[in-house]
């Protein structure tokens, strides 16, 4: 055993013993000299524990997609049968006029091939984001050790096409080997790897609400303002799938779209209680000098709110290690800014 | 040839049973669970526990079924085997929280039926059963005996028997063994005695300083209801594995007394227990091997290794359930993770994932899912510091169980003592050099590297009418891994 002298030998104290002392973990009084200080420490699995439960997936047979499928496969074969008809009338009218289509349709179907191949990888990444989420958000229940070097694994895949991540991933990967709990793991990961990203992503939520602010304050026609106000939107939530690693192409934005606004439906309720309602009193000077200003003040507000949503959709880990950015921190950039203009 | 035959036989009645399986859960889905662990690893506690928790709803926040409500009830039914005992959780229950002291070891099988009423994800109504099989862990060590010859079963038992700590052990036996002519007339009566001294020898080695963990054949340590039969009258003798057996030999008599004892001992209990299991948990009890000493933990991942090689393990496919069931998931837990600081529950992972390593690789390669927790089902401590001069040591209040000692204090069962049981090494190769520490077989009781007492179970509060929850460590975990997936 000289080898390993930190090697500490069992022992046994009994509680009866006089010179043993119990003591509570507040009471960090020094132990007389000599005595010995047993302090019973406190349970962690006797705390409550919040569940989350899990987002009910939809299984089953999905007849709206075989819908869509069939319907698709059908215009697709009307629409090759008419390019078919097509080309063969131009080639009874002139070859070279066939051969002029053919080259076309020819294009056409490859561009469309590249075009589908694109979207269904935007897909499958999306997927594989939420997914990540999904695997992150239970390991930091279960603590297992192994799921959580997978997610790790994933998630530093991920992060490979971000160049300004190279430090943050280095720096995870020199603690892959050690000993570190599942739940921990992920919050280390969380805390390396997000921070630089959360905060790109705070700053394009602000400079999007406030760009919507101004425009709508200023714009001439309410026609205008919608139109503004869907462009950006869409603009914020396609940079924000992109910040966190996302490459969403025409189907993939429906797909955020719809995640992000049902997101939005089911925490709307609660931000329009507390923090908006809030906003709306505590900073509604803006409002009070004029209509127009008040009005793009809100506009700026729900284009965060829709931002905070698209974060919240996009981003590969639950928030546990960082805070998440509250709508009350966005508003301030947002009247900030605006003073710091006017 | 005739073993081949055999073997063809056996294949096709486990195949015909397989089938009937698959018919019969086709209508109601069934999981075999299979608890396996050598004895005193636990298997009863982790038992009766797990339908505690199930039935009367435990603390289990990471078993998502239960923590998220989705579990309407699960009750016990009456199980499908009418020639097996019923497994008696109500008694053992009460042991455990009535009087405080842990089910005495299990002498003969037993069973139960647990049937889970539960709301799928979608909002369906389902209906699992679990079928839970409890056996002495003894009878365990007779798996591997399937493949062997009884020529290479004694010559194996006669090397080990040679090895320290045992040769000391085995020192009767042998001196009756040099009196013995493999080749001589067939005598009843030498037989008798050297079967009787053979056994002595086992259970001398299953002594808590030793903690010997490869001892077969199983029944001579429990042997149920055969005891005393011609199958368990056999002993090894010192034979060569090319030689053959002459008519009327006293060899030739042990062979067929072997044979016999795998006919049937060994082939229906693995074909009624273990051919079709769908689920493993895997219980090890590392800390009598680290109590004892290096050539018990060295004992402890040979018979694991010799038993794990027995079960089938692999993804199963629609083929392989058909006719041959596999065990798709497999959990390695070390047991009584309760006798040791949350601190340290990595390090003994560790240690279990070393002496698994075979196994685990084995099994991750046919496709199976594994995973390796340090658990305790019923836990009969709390944690505390020990501030002794300027030391601080992580260590476990908790009640000895009676005839512990420490000290050289011996306790009665009501003293409660705050213990430390000793450092385990960062990394588990350590542990598995030889004369890497020093335990109860080499050492002094006060001089050993590690003393994990045993605690009894804890003393738990009635809450109202209820039966109060059993505290646990991790149990929850395991739950997850095994059966979490089929309650999605």
């Amino acid at each position: 055993m000289s080898e390993r002298p930190k090697q500490r030998r069992p022992a046994t104290f009994r509680l009866d013993d006089p010179s043993v002392v119990v003591v509570d973990a507040e009471d960090a009084s020094r132990p007389a000299r000599g005595a010995i200080q047993v302090t019973p420490e406190s349970d962690p699995a006797l705390l409550p524990v919040v569940i989350e439960p899990p987002v009910i997936r939809r299984r089953g047979f999905r007849w709206g997609t075989l819908f869509w499928t069939a319907t698709a496969g059908l215009v697709l074969m009307g629409a090759g049968l008419g390019v078919t008809h097509l080309i063969e009338d131009l080639f009874a009218r002139s070859e070279s006029l066939g051969y002029v289509g053919l080259g076309f349709a020819a294009t056409a179907t490859l561009a469309l091939a590249v075009v589908i191949g694109r979207e269904a990888f935007g897909l499958a990444r999306l997927g594989t984001i939420e997914k990540l989420h999904l695997r992150a958000a239970e390991v930091l229940a279960s603590d297992d050790r192994a799921a959580s070097r997978a997610v790790v694994n994933d998630l530093l895949e991920l992060a490979h096409q971000n160049p300004q991540l190279a430090h943050a991933r280095a720096a995870l990967q020199g603690h892959a080997g050690d000993i570190i709990d599942g739940a921990d793991m992920i919050r280390l990961a969380e805390r390396e790897l997000m921070t630089p990203l959360d905060r790109e992503a705070r700053r394009l939520v602000s400079a999007a609400a406030q760009r919507v602010s101004i425009v709508t304050a200023v714009s001439p026609r309410a026609l205008i303002d919608v139109l503004f106000v869907l462009v950006a939107s869409l603009r914020l939530i396609r940079q924000l799938a992109y910040l966190y690693g996302g490459r969403p192409g025409t189907l993939g934005m429906i797909a955020l779209l719809r995640h992000v606004i049902a997101h939005l439906a089911i925490t709307g309720g609660v931000a329009a209680s507390d923090s908006l309602i809030q906003q709306m009193l505590g900073h509604g000077v803006a409002a009070k000098l004029s209509q127009r200003l008040g009005e793009g003040f809100l506009n700026g507000l729900l284009t965060a709110r829709l931002g905070l949503a698209a974060i919240e959709v996009t981003r590969p880990l639950p928030f546990t290690a960082l805070p998440q950015p509250a709508l009350a921190d966005l508003a301030k950039d947002l009247l900030r800014k605006k003073e710091e203009e006017e | 040839m005739t073993t081949s035959i055999q073997h063809l036989i056996e294949e096709a009645r486990l195949s015909a049973r397989a089938l009937f399986d698959f018919g019969e859960s086709l209508f109601n889905p069934t999981l075999r669970l299979g608890v396996t662990g050598l004895s005193r690893a636990g298997k009863t506690v982790f038992i009766t526990a797990l339908i505690h928790g199930l039935t009367r709803g435990g603390r289990f926040p990471v078993f998502e079924a239960l923590a998220t409500g989705r579990i309407g009830r699960a009750h016990l039914a009456p199980q499908p085997d009418d020639g097996v005992p019923r497994f008696a959780y109500e008694s053992h229950l009460q042991s455990l929280i009535g009087e405080r002291h842990w089910p005495s070891s299990t002498v003969d099988i037993s069973e139960l039926r647990l049937v889970i009423d539960y709301q799928r994800q979608n909002g369906a109504d389902r209906t699992l059963t679990l079928d839970i099989v409890d056996y002495p862990g003894e009878w365990l060590l007779d798996l591997p005996l399937l493949t062997k010859s009884y020529a290479q079963w004694a010559t194996e038992s006669l090397a080990l028997s040679r090895a320290a700590p045992r040769v000391h052990l085995a020192q009767d036996w042998h001196a009756h063994l040099a009196t013995l002519r493999p080749e001589a007339a067939q005598d009843e009566q030498a037989t008798l005695i050297a079967a009787k001294l053979f056994t002595d020898y086992l259970r001398a080695c299953r002594d808590e300083r030793f903690a010997m963990s490869l001892l077969p054949p199983g029944r001579f340590l429990m042997p149920g209801n055969l005891a005393h039969s011609p199958a368990l009258t056999f002993a090894p003798l010192d034979v060569s594995g090319d030689g053959t057996a002459p008519e009327g030999s006293l060899w030739a008599m042990m062979v067929r007394r072997y044979e016999a004892y795998k006919d049937i001992v060994v082939r229906p209990f693995f074909r009624d227990h273990f051919a079709r299991l769908d689920r493993q948990i895997v219980l090890v009890d590392a800390l009598a091997a680290f109590n004892a000493g290096p050539e018990a933990l060295h004992d402890l991942e040979a018979a694991l290794a010799g038993i794990l090689d027995c079960f089938r393990i692999g993804r199963g496919t629609l083929l392989s359930t058909l006719f041959r069931p596999r065990i798709d998931r497999i959990l390695f837990a070390a047991t009584k993770a309760d006798h040791l600081h949350h601190a340290s529950h990595d390090r003994l992972e560790a240690v279990l994932r070393r002496a698994v390593s075979r196994a685990a690789a084995r099994a991750e390669n046919t496709g199976a899912a594994i995973d390796v927790v340090a658990l305790a089902a019923v836990r009969a401590t709390r944690e505390a510091t020990v501030a002794k001069g300027r030391d601080k040591l992580p260590s476990l209040l908790g009640t000895p169980a009676p005839g512990e000692s420490a000290n050289g204090e011996i306790f009665d069962g009501n003293t409660e003592v705050a213990t430390f049981p000793g450092d385990l090494p960062a990394d588990p190769e350590e542990l598995f050099r030889d004369d890497a520490f020093r335990g109860l077989s080499s050492a002094a009781a006060d001089s050993s590297d590690f003393r994990f007492l045993r605690f009894r179970p804890p003393l738990l509060d009635r809450d109202g009418i209820d039966e109060p929850a059993l505290p646990h460590i991790r149990f929850d975990r395991a739950l997850q891994f095994l059966i979490g997936d089929r309650l999605q």
